[in-house]
């Protein structure tokens, strides 16, 4: 089972909304390398696993991507308060908003929502093991290509920390591999 | 009777800080024990860490509200609902 704490695993404190910012930001939310694939990757993996010692990283990792799924939402949402409605209008938000006004739904970039098709479970340790080494670094490149396309210091905090925590799990991962 | 002692706002915050800095810490060491289980000086830091935690979670959960659901230390009222909410930049 899990226990929800009432609070953030990192700070998200944004002054200035930008809706443009959360269109391509939400792509770490229901895109095909955001935090739900890598939770429910990990998370489901688990039971085939025999091997104790990757059942507690998957749990482990898998747990802390359900934080980043939140950090991600929590950009979101603060990235699309106390919009006008022209700021909406003018902006790339505005197919987005027309379905879900300024709730948090899990898509893509590109306005496709989350699909269970973009993660893997084979039930065999080295593929599955070699999906998460490569579903890391997909989202590592993913928080890069973010960052080259936004410049507010208060989204890029937070982003910085999502970006660095795939390098961690990475390393984590590939030390299985590694030790098989 | 246990009277909930409230606590100015910035206090709370600089406290959630250091409940989060505390909990990376662990989560770090944590992961790091999973693939090296027996690592003695890893075990040291973690116990190290929790002990630092649960001093820090009553005290801050006592004049600031609960941070998990077994958190609600007020006897009067049913803080967990009150806001702000871990997404809000008030809460941050």
């Amino acid at each position: 089972m899990w226990t929800y704490e009432k609070k953030l695993q990192y700070p998200v404190k944004i002054k200035n909304p930008n809706p443009k910012l959360a269109q391509i930001i939400i792509s770490q939310l229901g895109g095909p390398d955001g935090e739900i694939g890598a939770s429910m990757r990990y998370l489901h993996q688990r039971y085939s696993m025999p091997y104790g010692q990757v059942v507690g990283i998957l749990t482990d990792v898998g747990t802390e991507e359900l934080a980043h799924m939140e950090m991600v939402s929590a950009i979101i949402h603060q990235l699309t308060r106390n919009l006008s409605e022209d700021e909406i209008a003018k902006s790339p938000f505005a197919t987005y908003f027309v379905d879900h006004t300024t709730g948090v739904y899990p898509v893509a970039a590109s306005g496709v929502p989350y699909d269970m098709k973009y993660i893997g479970v084979k039930g065999d340790v080295i593929a599955d093991l070699n999906e998460d080494l490569a579903a890391e670094q997909k989202a590592r490149v993913t928080y890069d290509n973010i960052l080259r396309l936004i410049d507010d210091p208060d989204v890029c905090d937070p982003i910085k920390f999502l970006r660095e925590r795939e390098v961690v799990h990475y390393q984590r991962f590939a030390e299985r591999v590694q030790s098989g | 009777m246990n009277h909930h002692q409230p606590i100015d706002r910035d206090t709370c915050r600089r406290e959630k800080m250091q409940l989060r800095a505390l909990d990376f810490a662990i989560q770090e060491t944590v992961l790091f024990l999973d693939a090296y289980p027996e690592h003695p000086q890893a075990l040291a830091y973690y116990h190290r860490l929790c002990e630092e935690r649960r001093e820090l979670l009553a005290k801050h959960e006592k004049h600031c509200g609960p941070v998990s659901m077994y958190g609600n230390a007020n006897q009067n009222a049913w803080d967990w609902v009150k806001g702000p909410w871990p997404w809000e930049p008030d809460a941050n």
